[in-house]
């Protein structure tokens, strides 16, 4: 079929050669802003002869006749011209570039005009991403998007971060659906996708993404990777920073002399013998001195792209690396990028596009953010004792069984993964007409996922928690492999490999058509099928000979008959078969109005509820093209509303299938026998969270330089999945028994956004881009399930009681303990306060009596109340780009306020090192009314409160960048077409209350949000980086 | 080109028209390699685990021999501080309400063992295959067992048969009255009793035997005196059964599943376990915990001194009855005999000291587990020994007005404790042997109920409100909120 079409062609050109008389029309395509433009394509109406324009914007092309004949103008970023001869063979053109109103935005399975989108859309370019310096792309986003908050899980290298679109909305994954070049990417797997190969990101927030259906109620981002222009010539570009990194912020630590002083004084309060003869200690060790280093960062990306008259491409080599400040190599991420991008008009009327993406990224890591993490060490070892004995021995830090130095824990960590990935789409475009296109896709994403674990035999002192050694000479524990098969461990290397495999088929037509010049309608209707196998395998192999690293694997361990141990192995496959269906009637392109429909069918639903349907339905109002709208400085005023339903299906795989994981073991003739037991009972009616969302927006043009966007929304999510507890009746809770997964509970999320954008074009010397966006969001749950007060979330110290919650009528993940009023100072005091507070003396936190009743209860739950919440109430982005000349300047600030953080990196032991603040603490009457008094007693002091509870709000200048441009005559001479070398900071300053290492913590669990157990702070970076095109 | 456009059209078609049709088969996607609840009994040994695995929860039954003792005049709750198992402390003084986290487990766990032998019974017709009646009649034999302990505690509660309930049925199903269980009961043991062997084929499983034992209780729970007695009278005849000849060897593990022994627990000590999780054990946790607090010293091993026997028992005994030392331990007395008094230490928990130990499920020397020991305990829990079908036939019998054969019944047992025989010419005199027999075995509590008695005996006893536990009020709410209390909670 495609070679009759091409014999066709060249039939018809051959034709056209022998026949007719040869005449050339020429002239000149300049811009608006009066500069000669390249590379613009111009045709014949209706013909398929063409030409472009060259450097200086002189075009020369062939035509037969000069009457009815009409030329077209097309360059991507200016809007398309349509001149006709009228007998003249010298046409000169300007084109007019588009401005924001007229960009195309990607709706999902199409593309819509901005001036159009009834939804609540956001779109950032590549150069916005690209221009932060950071290994992922999530990093670059945030502070980006109106109703987009991003916080960091980790700022170790690699370490991912929390989208949440609108907010919070449910209890378990609140990730969005993204989708790069159309292919689902897990939020996970972003640390493959390299932020220097993206042309734009578009953010869906509304219930117009439900054009995705079971999967968009968190929101859909949208990356295209860049691609090339059509007849371009090979533009070959390199960009590569350099740079140096260091810890953002050290923590205030109390001093060797500082800490003996307190610790006598804690312990004589105890009534105990004081620990320190000598408290002129001066300084001691800093830990955090040794175990913060400077750690390099580099990039480097090599591309070359440009396009024939029917073919674009796009092909890019990248390379990053990125040592942490923590550990150094041992946090290290690293990534290889391959990437093409390739499209071909095969005929007038079949189109290829093909991407493919290939990555290799590798990450170490160290524990970090939780009890026993590095930093967790760091923080709490005592300042009085050296990092090696002088006979070289790390010390022990005996005191407290569970902290170990630091420096010896991050030399015995061995901890890699590295993933392999394949990215990729087959794309076929059929056009029947101007008006209706056929596309067929198919996508995939394979992905081969290594980890290692190697643990040697260490020694971290007597009775560490982190010993795998017996003792100081590291004799080896046994292990019994199999009844009666005992053998030494040894050092042990755990590995585990993992495949993913994702394969989406996608059809769908859209139909595009203007009837009597007013009334324009699209449609789009289409089928998705999307399967995604996954498998692993792992196991443990011990006596890894040496207790040497370079050992480090499973076929050199030594065990009896080579036995692993801990195998173990898991394989699933789940499916989603989709179909949809989008219809759009404007007229005038004044009034708007769309609908959506999908249906999805889900395997990872019951036969009960396997299939969902989600509607939605979109208004617009281009209010500025009403005659009678007369507002002289507003040049754009648009209303949009919409309404929709869309769901979210992320839960585990056969989540509603009882698993036969119980334990059902007996007692039969003396021996214990193993039978079978249900683990998780089955739930058929499990089905999807359901998201219904309401958006009202507006869009406003002022002096035709300031954009401005607002929305607010209310986005209720219904039957959230989770695992509650539920009635005993169900009988789920024997040996190895665990509740059904089920859906109940809601939470409802209100906000409102504003995006502002004001650009300075107009200047030859000078342009200036400033936006602005602002997002405030309510969140609440507003139903936990029957039957249940609150799930309990993340605990406070070790041990300690439950410090965060999931309530109905508050935050998710809100803050739950004792308030406290000042600090005891009298025993007078005591006796004459109106609330009993038993075992108070002076010295201690004076709680608040929430119920009443005239006491504290040390017992319930009766006087904790509201401390707070980790969702900050105000997010605030700012960047701003400035050129003269050759000098450019660009910033970029994130700012959160109203969130509050949980103190919980201090270790509540005796001898533990404590923060400066306590240089502050109570000594007797009037020393403080803030910081209790130190003792070793037991006290009510250590239990969770809103002593521990800081304001986590913090504004950060996360990027500055000043530039240089050489002047391009010069470059010419050595056919570089540009040439920019640059410096760049980020995270220069945060400006923050906060006393802990980062105030920007997120968690990817919404339960543990805001609690800091030593969080593994963003690295301070400066970078020198250089661009070159030629 | 024409061709082209039909050939897309139809492409459109077909893709269309797959995704309604062919996507139920696709989307049904069996987890790999593995069987789950949906695809399991396919084989005469899924069954056989299956069964495994509803025996299991029988090893929850610790928490009724504290319980059927700590509730009554027997004993106290004890432990390190009245904080140790509150829920405990609070049945001692019968103070306890909607909030008992030890009611809870009864709750959870029995109907755990529910779930689990109607997930048998419900797949009872997959396949066919030669001694499938058995494992049938052995699931329903702990169906009846599971059942009884619930109805024991709670009277009235959801009464589930031959399937699993979904999330949103448990807000519909109501508490079934108390007679609608018993006679779910009933017709389960008449069945199993049916087709069980009379000889376990394993120590440990269901025997004819058992279930008809557990019949005749059942009758007489109910006061259904003439099915109790004939039932009994089945099990006498039968044969099977014989009282062994020493009191004193009831106990020990060495001599476990005896000619006594109609239906036992079982546990065993070759497998460690934790605190977090006592119905993951194997071992019996009740012995361990009823072990003397930090004792050093011969015979004994130490323990968290739970479940301690109260002096008015210990004085209830007859100085010449031999069962008095073997079922109360008096430490003081006990530590005085040996040899090196001085050398022996143990400490008194602030939960409660009575001075007495639970002599029948103590832990004891060459019979400890592995690590934590506290929790392993071989001891098996005897539920149901011959000396006590002897007694409940006596009772019945006795109520009939069959005194002759009731008297022969009671001193049979008092014969072999070695104490001289006795009229009996009062049902107070079988009540009171029950007591001699059988104290410390987790029966007092619910004997004392069913016989109208327990006003009398136990402190605090409110007639009316405490024969039955209130369902905990979690339960109550997450079953929806419309179950009712019952009565005085």
């Amino acid at each position: 079929m495609i070679k009759k079409l091409f014999i066709q062609i060249l039939f018809i050109g051959i034709s056209g050669l022998a026949f007719s008389q040869e005449m050339f029309v020429t002239g000149l395509v300049k811009s608006d802003q009066n500069i000669k433009l390249p590379y613009v394509k111009i045709q014949e109406k209706g013909k398929t002869n063409g030409a472009f324009t060259d450097a200086n914007g002189i075009y020369r092309l062939k035509i037969t006749d000069t009457t009815n004949v009409s030329l077209i103008f097309t360059f991507s970023g200016y809007e398309k011209q349509e001149i006709k001869l009228n007998g003249r063979l010298t046409i000169d053109a300007t084109l007019v570039e588009i401005v924001n109103n007229q960009q195309e935005v990607i709706v999902g399975y199409g593309t819509a005009k901005s001036k159009e989108v009834t939804g609540a859309t956001t779109k950032i370019n590549g150069e916005n991403v690209e221009k932060m310096s950071v290994a992922r792309v999530d990093q670059a986003l945030q502070g980006q998007v109106a109703g987009v908050n991003i916080a960091t899980n980790s700022g170790s290298p690699g370490g991912s971060s929390n989208i949440r679109i609108r907010g919070l909305s449910t209890f378990g994954d609140n990730d969005p659906l993204i989708l790069v070049d159309g292919v689902v990417y897990d939020s996970e797997g972003l640390n493959a996708l390299n932020p220097s190969d993206i042309k734009s990101i578009n953010v869906l927030k509304d219930a117009t993404a439900g054009i995705y259906g079971v999967r968009a109620a968190n929101g859909v981002i949208i990356v295209e990777t860049k691609k090339g222009n059509i007849n371009s010539k090979p533009q070959i570009e390199y960009n590569a920073y350099f740079g140096q990194q260091q810890t953002s912020r050290k923590l205030d630590l109390l001093s060797a002399q500082e800490y003996a002083v307190i610790k006598n004084e804690m312990f004589a309060m105890g009534g105990q013998d004081m620990p320190f003869n000598n408290t002129n200690s001066g300084l001691g060790t800093s830990w955090q001195d040794s175990v913060f280093q400077t750690a390099p960062i580099q990039s480097h990306n090599l591309s070359i792209s440009g396009g024939t008259l029917n073919t674009r491409y796009s092909i890019a080599l990248g390379y990053f690396t990125q040592d942490g400040i923590v550990g150094g190599p041992k946090s290290n991420f690293s990534r290889y990028n391959a990437r093409m991008n390739f499209s071909t008009d095969m005929s007038t009327k079949l189109k290829l596009n093909s991407v493919l993406l290939y990555s290799n990224d590798s990450r170490s890591t160290l524990p970090e953010n939780g009890i026993g993490s590095v930093l967790y060490n760091t923080i709490n070892a005592f300042p009085n004792v050296p990092i090696r004995l002088p006979n070289g021995q790390f010390s022990y830090l005996e005191q407290v069984s569970d902290i170990i130095n630091p420096i010896a824990q991050m030399q015995n960590q061995y901890n890699w993964n590295t993933a392999n990935k394949l990215v990729g789409k087959e794309e076929f475009i059929y056009s029947f007409n101007d008006h209706l296109s056929f596309t067929n896709r198919v996508n995939y994403n394979v992905a081969f996922v290594d980890g290692k674990v190697f643990s040697p035999l260490v020694w971290y002192g007597e009775g560490k928690y982190a010993n795998t050694a017996l003792n100081a000479q590291l004799a080896s524990p046994t292990v019994e492999l199999a009844p009666g098969v005992e053998i030494n461990r040894g050092a042990a290397v755990y590995e585990e490999r993992s495949t993913f495999v994702d394969l989406t088929y996608e059809s769908f037509l859209n139909y595009e058509r203007t009837f009597n010049e007013n009334h324009k309608v699209k449609g789009t209707a289409g089928v998705s099928i999307f399967q995604r196998k996954g498998n692993s395998l792992s196991g443990t192999g011990y006596g890894i000979p040496n207790n040497s690293v370079e050992y480090a694997d499973i076929s050199a361990n030594t065990a009896q008959g080579g036995y692993l141990n801990n195998v173990g192995s898991w394989q699933f496959t789940e499916r989603l078969v989709s179909s949809f269906l989008r219809a759009e009637y404007s007229y005038k392109e004044k009034y708007m109005i769309s609908g959506i429909l999908r249906r999805d069918g889900s395997s990872k639903f019951g036969p009960n509820s396997r299939y969902g349907i989600f509607p939605t339905i979109a208004a617009g109002w281009l209010l500025s093209d009403e005659d009678f709208f007369k507002v002289k400085f507003i040049n754009y005023a648009k209303l949009r509303v919409s309404y929709g339903v869309s769901g979210n299906d992320q839960i585990p795989n056969f989540a509603y299938r009882g698993l036969l994981n119980g334990e059902g073991v007996y007692v039969f003739d003396d021996l214990i026998t193993q039978g079978v037991a249900i683990g998780r009972p089955s739930n058929p009616d499990l089905k999807w969270e359901t998201t219904r969302q309401l958006n009202i927006g507006a869009d406003f043009t002022f002096w035709k330089k300031l954009d401005f966007t607002t929305n607010y929304f209310i986005k209720n999510t219904f039957d959230l999945l989770f695992q509650p507890d539920v009635s005993a009746i169900i009988g789920s809770y024997g040996p190895g028994g665990y509740p059904p997964v089920i859906n109940a509970g809601n939470v409802s999320n209100k906000g409102v956004e504003f995006e502002f954008a004001y650009h300075i074009r107009k200047k030859k010397n000078f342009s200036a881009d400033f936006n602005f966006n602002a997002t405030s969001i309510a969140n609440k749950v507003t139903k936990v399930p029957s039957g249940v007060n609150y799930i309990p979330g993340a605990s406070f110290s070790v041990g300690g009681d439950v410090a965060t919650r999931f309530q109905q009528g508050y935050e998710i993940g809100y803050f739950f303990g004792y308030q406290t009023a000042g600090v005891y100072q009298t025993q007078a005091q005591i006796d004459a306060a109106a609330v009993v507070q038993e075992g108070a003396k002076p010295g201690d936190l004076i709680f608040v009596d929430q119920n009443g009743d005239g006491k504290i209860s040390f017992t319930d739950d009766s006087d904790k109340t509201y401390l707070g919440s980790a969702i900050p109430k105000f997010t605030f982005g700012f960047s701003f780009n400035m050129r003269y000349k050759a000098f450019d300047i660009s910033g970029m600030i994130y700012s959160a306020i109203g969130q509050e953080i949980i103190r919980n990196y201090e270790r509540q032991q005796p001898y533990a090192n404590q923060l400066g603040y306590m240089v502050d603490r109570w000594t007797g009457e009037g020393s403080t009314n803030v910081n209790p008094r130190v003792t070793t007693e037991a006290t009510h002091n250590n239990l969770f409160s809103s002593y521990y509870v800081e304001d986590g709000s913090f504004a950060r200048l996360k990027n500055i960048q000043l530039g240089y441009s050489f002047p391009g005559a010069k470059l010419k001479k050595i056919k570089v077409d540009s040439f920019r070398i640059y410096v760049s900071a980020n995270n220069l300053i945060t400006l923050t209350r906060y006393q802990g290492f980062d105030p920007d913590l997120g968690s990817s669990n919404a339960l543990s949000a805001g609690v800091d157990y030593g969080f593994y702070p963003q690295a301070k970076t400066f970078m020198g980086g250089i661009q070159l095109k030629f | 080109m024409k061709q082209v456009k039909k050939y897309l059209v139809l492409t459109v078609i077909i893709s269309l028209s797959l995704v309604q049709t062919g996507c139920d088969k696709f989307l049904s996607v069996d987890p790999p390699y593995s069987q789950d609840v949906e695809n399991f009994f396919q084989t005469p040994e899924d069954y056989d685990r299956a069964l495994t695995g509803a025996y299991d929860l029988l090893q929850g039954s610790f928490i009724t021999l504290w319980i059927g003792e700590i509730a009554s005049d027997n004993a106290i709750a004890g432990g390190e501080s009245v904080n140790d198992s509150p829920g405990l402390h609070q049945i001692d003084a019968m103070t306890h309400g909607g909030v008992n986290n030890e009611l809870r487990n009864v709750l959870r766990w029995n109907y755990t063992g529910i779930t689990r032998a109607n997930y048998i019974l419900e797949h009872k017709d997959n396949i066919d295959f030669p001694g499938k009646a058995h494992i049938l009649a052995e699931a329903k034999f702990l169906r009846a067992y599971y059942y009884f302990e619930l109805v024991k505690y709670f009277g009235d509660v959801p009464l589930i048969v031959d399937r699993r309930i979904g999330i949103d049925e448990v807000l519909q199903i109501p508490r079934s009255p108390k007679t609608e269980v018993y006679a779910q009961i009933e017709k389960d043991l008449i069945d199993a009793a049916a087709v069980l062997n009379p000889v376990a084929s394993q120590k440990g499983r269901a025997t004819k035997g058992a279930a008809l034992s557990f019949l005749g209780k059942v009758y007489l729970y109910q006061n259904k005196f003439t099915e109790a007695a004939a039932t009994f009278d089945d099990v006498i005849a039968s044969g099977s059964y014989s009282l062994i000849p020493n009191y004193n060897d009831l106990f020990s593990v060495a001599n476990e599943n005896n000619s006594e022994t109609v239906f036992d627990v079982q546990y065993t000590g070759l497998e460690g376990g934790s605190y977090g999780c006592l119905i993951c054990l194997e071992g019996n946790a009740a012995v361990g915990f009823q072990g003397i607090r930090q004792y050093n010293g011969p015979v004994y091993g130490d323990g968290n001194s739970y479940n301690l026997p109260t002096q008015e028992l210990y004085d209830a005994f007859s100085s010449i009855d031999p069962r008095r030392g073997a079922t109360v331990l008096d430490i003081d007395a006990f530590i005085a005999s040996q040899p090196n008094p001085a050398s022996i230490t143990y400490a008194i928990g602030a939960g409660g000291h009575t001075g007495y130990y639970n002599n029948k499920y103590i832990k004891r020397q060459g019979e400890i587990g592995l690590p934590d020991n506290d929790l392993t305990s071989p001891v098996n829990y005897r539920v149901m020994r011959y000396a006590d079908v002897l007694l409940m036939a006596a009772e019945a019998h006795y109520q009939l007005g069959h005194t002759s054969t009731a008297q022969s019944l009671v001193n049979q047992v008092r014969g072999r404790a070695g104490v001289p025989g006795i009229p009996v010419n009062s049902i107070n005199v079988i009540y009171k042997e029950r007591r001699f027999e059988l104290s410390g075995e987790g029966l007092r509590f619910f004997d004392l109920v069913r016989t109208g008695q327990a006003a009398t005996y136990i402190n605090g006893f409110v007639t009316g409100k405490h024969e039955l536990f209130p369902i905990p009020q979690v339960e109550i709410d997450l079953a929806g909120g419309h179950w009712s209390q019952n009565p005085g909670y």
